[in-house]
């Protein structure tokens, strides 16, 4: 190994190192105070790994009781280095965004934790290195959620929590039955699915992960907490949640299920689940008032189509699916983080900028609707490969008026929730990273296109790909102007939808706690515990008698 | 070649060590008894350095000869001598213990700056005699000496819980000691049924005897049954755990500590030396079931009992109830049919789990002890806070707490990956699910404490200082807890040391 390649393949692991690190450090008061300024500085290792690494090379072993193994390729890449944009821009953000508040110190080290976390899913090459880098991204990203401590946040708090270690537990139980069969007790991931065609077990290991990964992107009815979640973090924190939280649940999509063509039932199953989603996230968030709960529907949505990209490639055995589906999921990376942050700076202008702010989200929006000449319309057109044109293909391509429907609805609520009556501009130092993260999220597609496709950009341009994106887009506002002219008013669904059905439990589960504590209080009798200890003797004798 | 004779040709110079383990925490006692109060502590304090170095050389010696260390008192080979004996798993066992009680002893000690002593005298004088007794478990080989050593245990035990002299402890220690003394009648009643039966109350001796008879004897089925139970109601598993909770919970943070990592760790030790090492697969394999099943009840029972307390001790005394329940599982796992016992993942996941609840429990007892110390009071609802009041002793409860939720990196979550493994290698689907629940639960009841600390603001108001030296040592304990975590996810061959020799003579 030469010298530069050496430099070169320490970036991958400081990328996820770095982060953890500062946040350890933070423990001592001293360094404490720079925590906000750390938030932007963090992520570049890990841009400069996602730029510089070359891919496919071979695994990087951390030394013996570390059991850390490292790999880039190319849906790892396309994730860390996107998401590591983000997370400059957002923690820029952040860091002026709060800057009133005390516990912004609090925020920045959950913030940098969550970052370690989610960098470490996109490269982690071994199983529990992967459950670990998943664990620390999902909890940590609670103090992001929850970090008003208001009743609405801690609600939404304790849901998140909740379904954080159902997904956990979810998946330790997929992992475990996964490596059951390896010598070795962490394989890689790769060698690990490669076992998986000839499992004993293999449906219910399927089963158990496409569970635990899409609770994380929210897949319906699994998607509950993402509004909720979503809705009430600070506009930051919205953002990194959105964008690349959720994107952990992609990463285990792509690494865990083998696209080779034997789990086709499973990829139809997937590929429907996406397509509904798609669709229910959209006809949900239409009738959102809030703009970053619009946001957080829309979300659900998005990853229905990155779900069905991905099933869709599981079906027909496509290799190149993974790829395309980071690409598509980049792609969302950048413009959801950018029209979050939007929700801050239109909440700080005054009626003379707003239109400007207005005018640069309906760019953002329309570009993850799939307007041509943008970049969203680029990951449309990447995952007509793996679609196809079928019925899959087809659908999809029609929830892009649906997309335009809700991100027009966006635009809406976002003027509507904003001061139009003074003449503020927001601080520079607020404007100044959410322009730039703009400005990457409808470039950097263009840069990606052809590696990723390995069609030329021209072809994005023909007359037919300039049509098949455009019809979606128009008929999507044609529907919007009539729903505005004639429409009837939609009633806002409670955010959680399907969760207030679940709310119902609540009494049998306090009934159940209460029977528990009941039997606990009779089992710590004297008179009941003297006959337990007898009964149990008898028990036992009688179970040793029989092999007698 | 009899066993016996085995054991005395291999004891050694340095089986003399073993002796000394027992010997030199009780001769403390001594010069305890007549030295001035003040004093009393730096005796104490000498002998744990003194006590842990012994055990240090034990551990270096059994893992430089990969031979278990064997000692004949006197010479007298068994069944008329006594014989001891430290394999791989008793080595764990005697340096968790004595890392425990070692820092303990550095959590109780006085700051120099106090006017008055920080524990009574009779702190430091149980905690030798309960060190002693916990060495003579882990290295006894006849089920007298194990007899002596567990009631040493208890008359250690109980008074620690009742060291403040109050109407409730006292009656905690009551139920505590009453409890403890049923077990111990039912193991003595067994002890005496197998030596009418076999004449011998040697292990290997017994061991031998049970494998050459074919069919078992129903004095050994009755004693079986006995033992276990007997060693249940010690161990407060589930359904017997009545007397855990208020006896855990009021006792001093030190105290409490003890108990919860070891004291009650010294029976399980002896139900999986009697079922692995005495009953012979075929029994074992019966007798699994109802093990599990009540370590089934306890995982989940008590874990959402651990839920619904309102007081931080509390709640983790009916985790430590509901966290051996997950050792309990390992008896039907480590079972399988054509392996040894010690050479399956199941049997390294049950003694991690063992060690690193031991590590994590101790940390987070004596997190809460400060805790309740600064705040005066332990209410949850209260908590408020609290992060910004007591930093390091939440973040050690935080990392305690993490190894119980079996979230990596840390000893709880190998030993759950190890187990599950099993779990599932062996179809168990009922184990796997137990096993998961459990984490649940545990995540439910950790976070319920962590999350009001570090989240909601106000509430909490310190009314004392707390010692920045007591927090390191819970925060020491817990990162050992989290430093178990790197141990590779397959069996341990030094748990297996040893242990082959022990019935492997057998026909």
């Amino acid at each position: 190994m030469s010298g530069a390649s050496g430099v070169l393949s320490l970036l991958l692991p400081a990328a996820p190192a770095l982060p953890c690190l500062l946040a350890l450090l933070c423990v001592a008061p001293k360094v404490r105070r720079w925590a906000p300024a750390m938030m932007a500085l963090a992520p570049v290792p890990a841009l400069l790994a996602a730029l510089l690494v070359p891919q496919g090379i071979s695994p990087l072993s951390a030394p013996a009781p570390l059991r850390i193994t490292l790999t880039l390729d190319a849906p790892g890449a396309l994730l860390l280095g996107t998401s590591a944009v983000l997370w400059m821009a957002a923690g820029a953000y952040a860091a002026v965004y709060l800057r009133d508040d005390p516990a912004r110190p609090r925020f920045a080290i959950w913030w940098l934790l969550t970052m370690g976390g989610s960098f470490g899913v996109f490269i982690v090459a071994d199983l529990s290195s992967f459950y670990l880098a998943f664990a620390l991204a999902s909890l940590s990203a609670y103090g992001l959620v929850a970090h008003d401590d208001t009743p609405e946040a801690r609600r939404a708090g304790a849901l998140y929590l909740g379904l954080t270690l159902f997904g956990e537990a979810l998946l330790i139980a997929g992992f475990v039955m996964l490596a059951a069969g390896s010598p070795d007790g962490n394989p890689l991931i790769a060698d690990a699915v490669a076992g998986l065609a000839v499992s004993p077990w293999r449906d219910a290991i399927v089963a158990l992960l496409v569970a635990g990964f899409g609770l994380k992107m929210g897949f319906v009815p699994l998607h509950v907490w993402m509004p909720i979640a979503h809705g009430v973090a600070p506009v930051p924190g919205s953002a990194v949640l959105s964008g690349i939280v959720v994107k952990a649940g992609v990463i285990g999509l792509i690494r865990f299920l083998p696209m080779d063509g034997m789990l086709s039932a499973w990829g139809a199953a997937i590929t429907t689940m996406g397509i509904v989603t798609a669709y229910y996230g959209i006809a949900i968030g239409l009738t959102q008032s809030h703009p970053k709960r619009v946001l957080a529907y829309s979300t659900v949505s998005q990853m229905g189509v990155v779900g069905a990209v991905i099933g869709a490639g599981l079906w027909s055995g496509d290799a190149a699916a993974p790829v395309i589906a980071a690409f598509y999921a980049a792609n969302h990376i950048l413009l959801k983080g950018a029209m979050f942050l939007a929700v801050g700076i239109a909440a700080a202008s005054g009626a003379r900028c707003l239109w400007l702010v207005l005018a640069v989200s309906a760019v953002l929006g329309l570009s993850l609707a799939g307007l041509p000449l943008t970049g969203g319309a680029l990951a449309k057109i990447a995952i007509k490969g793996p679609l196809g044109e079928g019925m899959a293909g087809s659908l999809l391509a029609l929830s892009a008026a649906g997309t335009t429907m809700l991100m027009a609805r966006f635009v809406i609520r976002l003027q509507a929730s904003a001061d139009g009556s003074s003449h503020r501009f927001p601080p520079l130092a607020l404007g100044a990273p959410w322009l730039a993260l703009c400005g990457g999220a409808l470039v950097v597609p263009f840069v990606l296109f052809q590696p990723v496709t390995g069609a030329s950009l021209a072809s994005a341009f023909s007359a037919g790909s300039l049509w098949k994106g455009l019809w979606p887009v128009a008929l999507g506002l044609v529907a919007t102007t009539a729903l505005a002219w004639r429409g009837p008013r939609l009633r806002e669904i409670p955010a959680g939808d399907v969760l207030l059905l679940a709310e119902r439990l609540a009494p049998a589960v306090s009934a159940l706690s209460e029977g528990v504590g009941r039997l606990d209080e009779g089992l710590r009798r004297w008179p009941v515990a003297g006959l337990l200890v007898l009964a149990l003797i008898v028990a036992f004798a009688t179970a040793l008698e029989a092999t007698r | 070649m009899t066993p016996a004779a085995s054991l005395s040709s291999a004891s050694s110079a340095f089986g003399a060590l073993l002796v000394l383990a027992v010997i030199v925490p009780l001769c403390g006692l001594v010069p305890m008894l007549l030295c001035a109060p003040r004093r009393v502590e730096q005796v104490a304090l000498l002998l744990l350095g003194l006590g842990g170095l012994i055990v240090g050389a034990i551990a270096v010696r059994v893992a430089a000869t990969g031979a278990a260390l064997d000692d004949v008192i006197g010479g007298w080979a068994p069944p008329l001598g006594m014989a001891l004996r430290a394999d791989g798993l008793s080595v764990v066992m005697l340096v968790m213990t004595a890392v425990v009680v070692v820092a303990t002893g550095l959590f109780a000690r006085t700051d120099r700056a106090a006017p008055t002593s920080a524990m009574p005298p009779a702190f430091w004088m149980l905690l030798m005699g309960l060190w002693s007794a916990l060495n003579l478990v882990f290295v006894a080989q006849d089920l007298f000496s194990l007899y002596v050593a567990l009631e040493l245990l208890t008359f250690a035990a109980v008074p620690l819980v009742c060291l403040d002299g109050s109407r409730k402890t006292l009656d905690a220690a009551l139920r505590y000691l009453l409890f403890a003394l049923f077990g111990s009648v039912l193991y003595l009643l067994a002890t005496a049924l197998l030596y009418g039966a076999y004449g011998t109350l040697d292990l290997p001796q017994l061991a031998q005897h049970v494998r050459a008879s074919g069919t078992p004897e129903p004095a050994l089925v009755l004693a079986l049954a006995l033992m276990s139970v007997g060693m249940a109601a010690k161990a407060a598993l589930f359904p017997l755990h009545l007397w855990l909770p208020p006896a855990h919970a009021g006792a001093p943070a030190a105290a409490s500590a003890l108990l919860s990592a070891l004291v009650i760790k010294a029976p399980i030790y002896l139900l999986v030396r009697i079922w692995c090492d005495l009953a012979g697969p075929p029994l074992a394999a019966a007798g699994a079931p109802l093990l599990a099943i009540m370590g089934a009840g306890a995982v989940w029972l008590c874990g959402v009992m651990a839920l619904r307390q309102g007081r931080l001790k509390l709640l983790i005394a009916y985790s430590t109830a509901a966290q051996i329940g997950y050792l309990f599982l390992m008896f039907p796992l480590a079972g399988i049919a054509g392996a040894a016992p010690w050479e399956t993942i199941a049997w390294t996941g049950g003694a991690l789990q063992l060690v690193s609840h031991a590590f994590s429990k101790a940390a987070m007892f004596m997190a809460a002890g400060l805790i309740a110390e600064a705040l005066g009071h332990d209410r949850i609802a209260d908590f408020g806070g609290l992060g910004r009041i007591l930093p390091v002793s939440v973040f050690a409860f935080g990392l305690g707490g993490l190894s119980l939720m079996g979230l990596p990196p840390s000893g709880g979550f190998v030993a759950k990956v190890m187990l599950l493994t099993a779990a599932v290698q062996q179809e168990r689907w009922w184990i796997a699910g137990v096993i998961l629940a459990g984490g649940l639960l545990a995540g439910g009841y950790v976070l319920r404490v962590v999350v009001p600390a570090l989240f909601r603001t106000g509430g909490a108001v310190a009314v004392a200082q707390v010692s920045p030296r007591r927090q390191g040592v819970a925060l020491g304990l817990a990162l050992v807890a989290v430093v178990l975590g790197f141990v590779p996810l397959q069996p341990i061959g030094f748990l297996a040391i040893g242990r082959a020799a022990l019935i492997g003579s057998a026909p």
